[in-house]
């Protein structure tokens, strides 16, 4: 599903991202973990096409297309998602306005005619009662106003209601208190599926827990530096992110 | 310092055209009053850009165009007129000018307590009153337009709230300019007086037939009695070719509460005056929102005047430039030595949407009392780059995600409008704004 091929990326000529090689099937989770600063979330920003960086050399293919070439929302109409580690707050947009333009923004690409309404009502209820939302949500103007967990639940409703093929969390798990984590980890769960995949960016091995990935990739100094199974996170969490620096000097 | 303009010989001669034609000549206080502005306006004609309070905004197009004053109203369809009347209210609608008994409530379906009333009638029928309101609130020195106004007006609105009179509904009254073809020039006044502890809400409304171009220079005086509680909405969507001179100057008795909202979205040059003087322990609310595009000039001034102690006031301006739009925006609070305990905020807040527009705001607190909380804040800025990422990334195209953007912004003024066909009337001028996009009005 998603190939990043000898990714290089820089921010006002400091390099950030010194080759990154990564390869998605469908189906599975990956999560990413490294320390602060390891480039882990320009790497998710990058997939999900911010602005502001300069890719210097390599590749991503998403589906066998360019991905790099494609603007933000063409991702996002591709099968892209991005949850965010801030979801960003917009007053006076409601959530609902939000959810209804972008699923049909998404259809009107595929070709599909508008979500009808009432249809479109019922299930974006559905899923929020999974997610223990209260329908109030719907009417509040985007993320605001809302705490660090409801914020994150949003941000997972949003990803239920467009059903992207590609996944990719942001340190979901910043900021929430267990019972929050445990409601979003289900949410992520139940979404699960052989068509889409998952990549985890996270700093802790907590999430993990709640979400078992398929493999585990340590980033460092910009570059994937180990991977592995599952195990790998655990033994990350035993002996913090220094035990891969002295791993790799020695 | 004041830089003077010469007096303008069109407009002086049209005043002296039309004074045996206009409302109350036969009255011989009314022709003084008349007569005295007239002589001002040809003393002091049009203000000039380099007087500081019109610095950054050019009436010479006006002086230029030669706008004449039509002695009748001239036809407006009436789909186009119904279509401007918000459900729910009284009305008084009058056409370039002149009223349209056909359009506004009958006397007999108002309720008692209050007079809504056109001026040209008012004045046979309550003289002393319109005597008593007429030029009394409005500041001296006055503007050439005050002048220009005073002496030509042809008609407009007197609503007169009694004592401990609540009114039910709002009251509408509308200025819609014809498709004349000619350059008119409306010349309107409305008095407004809230007698002790009323409540009421007026909303005026000015229309105009697209692409006509014309003048209206629209004067509203207003009295808010001791513990009365007036609420005042503003509508300018006038044609994209017109000039609107307007201006509502309110005074505020004790305790009395007074909440004044302009929405600016119409004419091609566009100036607002909005000012208050504060009596002790009143409550003044002053907001506006202004949203131009192409090379839409829209200039609103404000004036709080504390006058009294322990008065309070509430400033909140928002405006949205785009193309090569252009808005003004000074707010000028003045706190008297014995206005003591004075609370006042003001915040103006803008976004520039093209590298083109440009806003020129200044707040100004003149403070000579001691005891005071003034509070004043500007912002000039852009859209926020990471939301426009955040709702792009959700599919919105960047086009969308920036016209969501911008209408969350706006909508901030919006959502205070208590008054649903209000609300709606403004929500669909805003919307109208952002031609090139998904907003729907059916899923906000």
């Amino acid at each position: 599903m998603l190939k990043v091929e000898n990714l290089h990326v820089s921010v006002e000529g400091k390099e950030i991202l010194k080759g990154i090689n990564l390869e998605i099937g469908a189906g599975e989770v990956h999560a990413i973990m490294g320390p602060n600063g390891s480039g882990k979330s320009t790497l998710s920003y990058i997939l999900a096409g911010r602005e502001g960086y300069n890719i210097t050399e390599g590749r991503v293919l998403f589906f066998g297309k360019d991905l790099l070439e494609m603007s933000v929302e063409e991702r996002a109409w591709a099968g892209v998602f991005l949850a965010f580690q801030y979801p960003v707050e917009v007053p006076g947009v409601s959530n609902i306005y939000l959810l209804k333009a972008a699923l049909n923004g998404m259809r009107k690409f595929k070709g599909l005619d508008e979500v009808d309404a009432m249809e479109f009502i019922s299930m974006v209820k559905g899923k929020m009662k999974d997610l223990e939302m209260d329908e109030k949500f719907l009417y509040r103007a985007v993320n605001e106003g809302f705490s660090g967990g409801e914020k994150k639940r949003n941000e997972i409703l949003q990803m239920s209601v467009l059903e992207p093929s590609l996944c990719l969390l942001d340190e979901t798990d910043s900021g929430l208190d267990i019972d929050a984590l445990q409601i979003v980890a289900k949410g992520v769960n139940r979404l699960r599926s052989p068509e889409r995949s998952f990549v985890l960016v996270t700093h802790y091995q907590r999430l993990l827990d709640y979400i078992k990935p398929d493999f585990v990739h340590v980033l460092a100094h910009g570059k994937v530096v180990k991977s592995g199974g599952p195990e790998l996170a655990l033994e990350l969490e035993e002996h913090g992110y220094a035990w891969i620096d002295k791993k790799l000097a020695s | 310092m004041s830089v003077l303009h010469l007096p303008n010989a069109h407009y002086k001669s049209l005043v002296s055209a039309h004074e045996d034609v206009l409302l109350g000549d036969q009255i011989s206080w009314l022709n003084g009053l008349r007569k005295k502005a007239a002589d001002q306006f040809s003393e002091i004609g049009f203000p000039s850009f380099r007087e500081e309070e019109w610095r950054y905004t050019n009436v010479t197009p006006i002086e230029k165009n030669k706008f004449t004053v039509p002695r009748e109203s001239g036809s407006v369809d009436e789909a186009f007129i119904n279509s401007v009347l918000l459900e729910g209210c009284y009305h008084l609608v009058f056409v370039d000018g002149h009223f349209q008994p056909t359009y506004s409530t009958p006397v007999n379906d108002l309720p008692s307590g209050i007079l809504v009333s056109a001026l040209s009638q008012a004045i046979t029928e309550n003289e002393a009153l319109v005597k008593s309101l007429l030029d009394s609130v409005v500041e001296t020195p006055a503007l050439g337009f005050v002048s220009l106004n005073t002496a030509l007006f042809s008609d407009g609105a007197i609503i007169s709230i009694e004592e401990n009179t609540a009114v039910e509904k709002p009251i509408q009254v509308a200025f819609i300019s014809s498709k004349a073809g000619a350059l008119t020039l409306s010349n309107t006044r409305n008095l407004i007086f809230a007698q002790a502890a009323s409540t009421a809400h007026i909303i005026e409304t000015y229309h105009g037939v697209e692409d006509e171009c014309y003048l209206t220079n629209a004067i509203t005086e207003v009295v808010v009695e001791s513990n009365a509680t007036l609420s005042h909405d503003r509508l300018q969507a006038e044609s994209s070719k017109a000039y609107h001179i307007g201006g509502v100057y309110s005074r505020l008795d004790d305790k009395g509460v007074f909440k004044q909202s302009n929405y600016t979205f119409g004419a091609s040059t566009s100036r607002c005056e909005s000012h208050a003087i504060l009596g002790e322990a009143s409550d003044c609310t002053l907001n506006g929102l202004y949203v131009g595009e192409d090379r839409q000039h829209m200039d609103h001034h404000t004036r709080l005047n504390h006058a009294q102690p322990h008065a309070t006031s509430h400033e909140y301006y928002k405006g949205i430039l785009n193309d090569r739009s252009q808005g003004v925006f000074q707010g000028r609070i003045i706190v008297a030595q014995d206005a003591q305990k004075t609370d006042s905020k003001m915040n103006n807040r803008n976004l520039l949407l093209s590298d083109r527009a440009e806003v020129d705001t200044k707040p100004q607190l003149e403070i000579y009392a001691d005891d005071v909380k003034c509070a004043h804040g500007v912002t000039v800025g852009q859209l926020d780059e990471t939301a426009v990422f955040y709702l792009r990334s959700r599919g919105a195209d960047e086009q969308m995600a920036k016209n969501m953007l911008t209408f969350a912004f706006a909508n901030e003024m919006v959502e205070r409008i208590e008054f649903k066909p209000l609300r709606l009337a403004v929500l669909d001028e805003l919307l109208e704004r952002f031609p090139q996009t998904g907003m729907k009005k059916e899923w906000l």
